[in-house]
């Protein structure tokens, strides 16, 4: 029966009809209509040739990319904290945090980028844990400690340095500028794409830490322990679950991410300021909960926080192609979308729910 | 005798502030047995069982198991050493699938990763011990809470327990269910597992119990074999007293022409209840019998606006004179009705009654505070005697008013939950399930204060899933069958066989009584 393919397709159907997975189908379904419109407007798919703008390239996406893997690298971290049910507001701080250390360090100070790199992951790898040990063991909400956590970074921040620093560093220059075209077979030869589309340095980071992403959470206990605990805390600790030790780790991951975004944003923009990424935090939140994450915990995939920065990061390149719109158009295309997908998950649970009362109506229907 | 016994817990003490809970308890167990422990709320069977997890730690005493002292420091500890635990409320993770929720914790590892295939195997395994044919790879919100339970049930069993506790694992299961659970307690019992079994269901007990313990007042009366002791003689050793002037509760009667209190015609809103009328006249007694999802509750909701109509009315008569409403006899909302005299203690106690950290005196002068608005608070004072009055009046085990409500027993919490709504001096005051999940001893008192109010000209509409108590106190009886009334009986024909035939097959089957 293993081998038999048949089984083997209907295995796959059940596990991809999964009701578990319907908030990942509908960031897809959304993104997929997004990019459809882009297309149709904008692209190969435009009734006028001359509104073709090239929105079907691949260039369009890897400059989504480059543009936002730092929002990605830490929102795969945030999906950890949501999960567990709690939430950091220190994220885009810490990230910032980085940037003046790495940016101070080498250019005002002369350290090697290395050692400043390593510093900056000491500290916010250290910061994470603390908090995660003051919300767990103080029983102190995570808003407020995170809370703390972020104007204890950005204070110091503006300590070091209220000034923007442009940071010459050969170091940083080599990996800022370090890139590989992409290329494909034309008429039997290896050519750059047209136009040119690269992966940076930024791009590869992130794609890494998606994957040790979906690794811990979906491959280890560590990951199944922060399901467990957003899905009730209490129960986790029942059944024996290192709950204290789990919350630790995660904000501690947590604060490595940041760190990591704070690195990744840093090469993309080649200089320290105490106020960069300001509300940054908010939009690392929101790629998670467009990307299906539930705020009140238990429910989430890095998968989904994939399609959700990617779906979050389409509207401004669109609003870039359409040429004429404002900016700021973009927050309110991103606010439309989270108040979209904010509706949706109140219909998912509750139709669970109605679900399980179906189900245990005909449980209780079996009498005698 | 000893080197027989699997668990031995010898002179448990634990004492707690203001109260010793537990007095030099022996507890014995040999393998391969299933035994009771029994006592009324309060008596201290939760203490010993959290003594034996781990959750609380003995101030004195010896605790056995196998042969070897342990002291338990945790649940995770005790149930590395072989004693896991299900609780009453599902203790699991509904975002879980069914089968990760087993193996949670202890997952099968291969090469670095958790093996699914072998985890979603070995659950589809356990669960079809256990008669299910589920998909355990659908999350375990999806299931009902019956399936939950023997879930959490699969999961103590699976990780290899010397002992396994249950704590009322049967309070949300229908019958079948039940006998579905007693089937797997045998066979776990044939594998040599000790299994403590914790249940308010005295019938359980005798169905499947080897030996029982019995509890009172944290000491131990005694241990018994099954064959050696009555039902009878068994709830006089946990009431301490004799049950016979507590089952000698006369119903209270109501002389023909006695004016309607409350009269419902045709109420309903849709997807909830369809259509119901009923009438409740004062001083009367009417019992909701039905199974849980019959539409009991879904009525008084009904009743006490917490769901809208949306057709029918509902009439008060010959109340309201402390109402603010002049003439308008309409329930709007659940504080509308409140003024109006009705008073509804709702069914889940944990979530909708009991506010856990507020003190004894704050959970009983809520609804009288409510009642009087926030702009006349109370007075400390005023406050004190109400919450001394009914502490004295029920009978609540307390050292004192200021005790927070979560510290004290099931059954004590609910006579707080009373007092709360008899303060407001409610003339229809409906009780939805006021006597789950507590003893014999607290049922009774409950029982006995409601047909006390009655005396006094209180109606009350009483829902439980218990026939035997519904029979006991009722005036009349409604029966709940799909959403929709199907008999009423009263007097002779308010008979156990009776309910149970129009429950299980409508009211045309026993006779057409509606």
């Amino acid at each position: 029966m293993e081998n038999n393919t048949n089984s083997r397709w209907q295995r796959l159907v059940k596990k991809l009809t999964n009701p578990k997975y319907i908030m990942v189908y509908a960031t897809v379904g959304i993104l997929l209509l997004i990019y459809l419109f882009g297309s149709i407007a904008y692209g190969n798919l435009a009734s006028d040739p001359k509104s073709n703008k090239g929105f079907n390239t691949v260039r369009t996406i890897t400059t989504l990319f480059v543009d936002n893997a730092y929002l990605g690298i830490s929102a795969v971290g945030m999906t950890f904290v949501l999960i567990t049910g709690g939430i950091d507001l220190s994220v885009a701080a810490v990230a910032s945090l980085t940037g003046m250390f790495i940016a101070y360090g080498t250019t005002e100070l002369g350290i090697n980028p290395w050692i400043c790199i390593a510093f900056s992951l000491f500290v916010g790898v250290g910061l994470g844990l603390l908090m995660g040990w003051v919300i767990h063991y103080l029983n102190v909400p995570p808003f407020i400690t995170t809370l703390t956590g972020m104007f204890l970074a950005r204070g110091v921040c503006s300590l070091i340095s209220a000034k923007s620093i442009t940071i010459s560093n050969d170091v940083i220059d080599a990996l800022a500028g370090w890139k590989v075209y992409l290329y494909h077979l034309k008429d039997g030869e290896w050519v750059k794409i047209k136009p040119t589309a690269y992966i940076n340095f930024n791009i590869i980071l992130f794609l890494v830490v998606l994957l040790v992403g979906i690794y811990l959470l979906q491959r280890t206990k560590f990951g199944r322990n922060v399901y467990a605990i957003g899905g009730n805390e209490q129960s986790a600790k029942l059944m024996g679950l290192p709950v204290g030790k789990t919350k630790v780790l995660v904000y501690g991951f947590n604060g490595l991410c940041s760190v990591l975004a704070g690195i990744a944003f840093t090469l993309y923009v080649k200089s320290g300021w105490n106020l960069s990424l300001q509300g940054g935090e908010l939009d690392v939140i929101t790629c998670a909960v467009i990307g299906g994450t539930l705020l009140t915990g238990g429910v989430g995939y890095i998968l989904g926080t994939f399609f959700g920065v990617v779906l979050k990061a389409l509207i401004p390149s669109l609003i870039t192609f359409q040429g004429t719109l404002n900016s700021w158009w973009g927050k309110i295309a991103t606010g439309l979308l989270l108040l979209l997908f904010i509706f949706i998950q109140k219909v998912v649970v509750s139709s669970s729910d109605a679900n399980r009362k179906k189900n245990s109506q005909t449980a209780e229907k079996r009498i005698t | 005798m000893s080197e027989n016994n699997l668990l031995e817990m010898r002179q448990i003490e634990i004492q707690f502030p203001g109260v010793k809970a537990l007095d030099k308890v022996d507890f014995f167990m040999r393998p391969g047995e299933i035994h009771s422990l029994l006592g009324e709320n309060g008596a201290g069977k939760s203490t010993l069982i959290k003594c034996l997890t781990g959750v609380h730690h003995k101030d004195a005493g010896t605790i056995i198991l196998d042969g070897k002292e342990i002291q338990p420091q945790s649940p995770q500890h005790a149930m590395e050493m072989g004693i896991s635990t299900v609780y009453q409320e599902v203790n699991l993770c509904p975002n879980l699938t069914v089968a990760e929720n087993i193996f949670v914790g202890r997952q099968p590892m291969k090469h670095g990763q958790i093996d699914w295939r072998t985890i979603n195997r070995r659950a589809r395994e356990l669960m079809a011990r256990f008669r299910m044919d589920i998909d355990v790879t659908r999350p375990l919100s999806y299931f009902s809470t019956a399936i939950q339970q023997m879930v959490a049930i699969a999961r103590a069993v699976d990780v290899k327990a010397k002992i396994l506790i249950l704590d009322e694992p049967t309070s949300s299961l229908d019958d079948n269910e039940v006998q579905l659970l007693f089937d797997v307690m045998r066979d776990l019992r044939a594998e040599g597992m000790g299994i403590i079994f914790i249940t308010h269901f005295l019938d359980q007990v005798f169905a499947i119990s080897d030996r029982l313990t019995i509890l009172r007042n944290g000491c131990l009366v005694g241990t018994y074999n099954i064959q050696d002791i009555t039902k009878v003689e068994l709830v006089t050793q946990m009431v301490g007293k004799d049950m016979d002037a507590i089952f000698n509760l006369k119903r209270p009667d109501v002389a023909p022409g006695t004016p309607d209190r409350l009269t419902a015609t045709h109420i309903g809103s849709p997807g909830k209840i369809d259509d119901i009328s009923l009438n409740v006249r004062e001083g009367e007694l009417i019992g909701f019998a039905g199974l849980l999802g019959s539409g009991r509750t879904e009525t008084a909701e009904l009743l006490f606006g917490v769901t809208h109509l949306s057709h029918g009315t509902i009439v008060l008569t010959g109340i309201g004179e402390n109402a603010k409403q002049k003439g308008n006899k309409k329930i709007k909302n659940p504080y509308d009705a409140l003024t109006k005299g009705l008073a509804f203690c709702p069914e889940d106690r944990k979530r909708d009654g009991i506010i856990s950290d507020l003190s004894i005196r704050e959970n009983i002068a809520l609804a009288v505070q409510a009642r009087k608005g926030f702009l006349h608070p109370m007075s400390r004072r005023e406050q004190n005697a109400l919450a001394d009055k009914y502490i004295a009046e029920l009978g609540i085990a307390t050292p004192d008013a200021e005790k927070k409500i979560g510290e004290l027993s099931g059954g004590n919490q609910q006579k707080v939950i009373l007092a709360r709504w008899m303060a407001t001096d409610p003339r229809v005051l409906i009780l939805d399930e006021p006597t789950r999940g507590i003893d014999v001893g607290a049922k009774a008192e409950i029982q006995r204060l409601m047909l006390e109010m009655c005396e006094k000209g209180v109606s009350i509409i009483f829902i439980s899933s218990e026939l035997d108590e519904i029979i006991r106190c009722s005036t009349r009886i409604i029966v709940m069958r799909d959403r929709k009334k199907v008999a009423e009986l009263d007097g002779e024909n308010c008979t156990q066989e009776k309910i149970l035939t129009i429950i299980a097959e409508g009211a045309e089957a026993a006779g057409g009584v509606a």
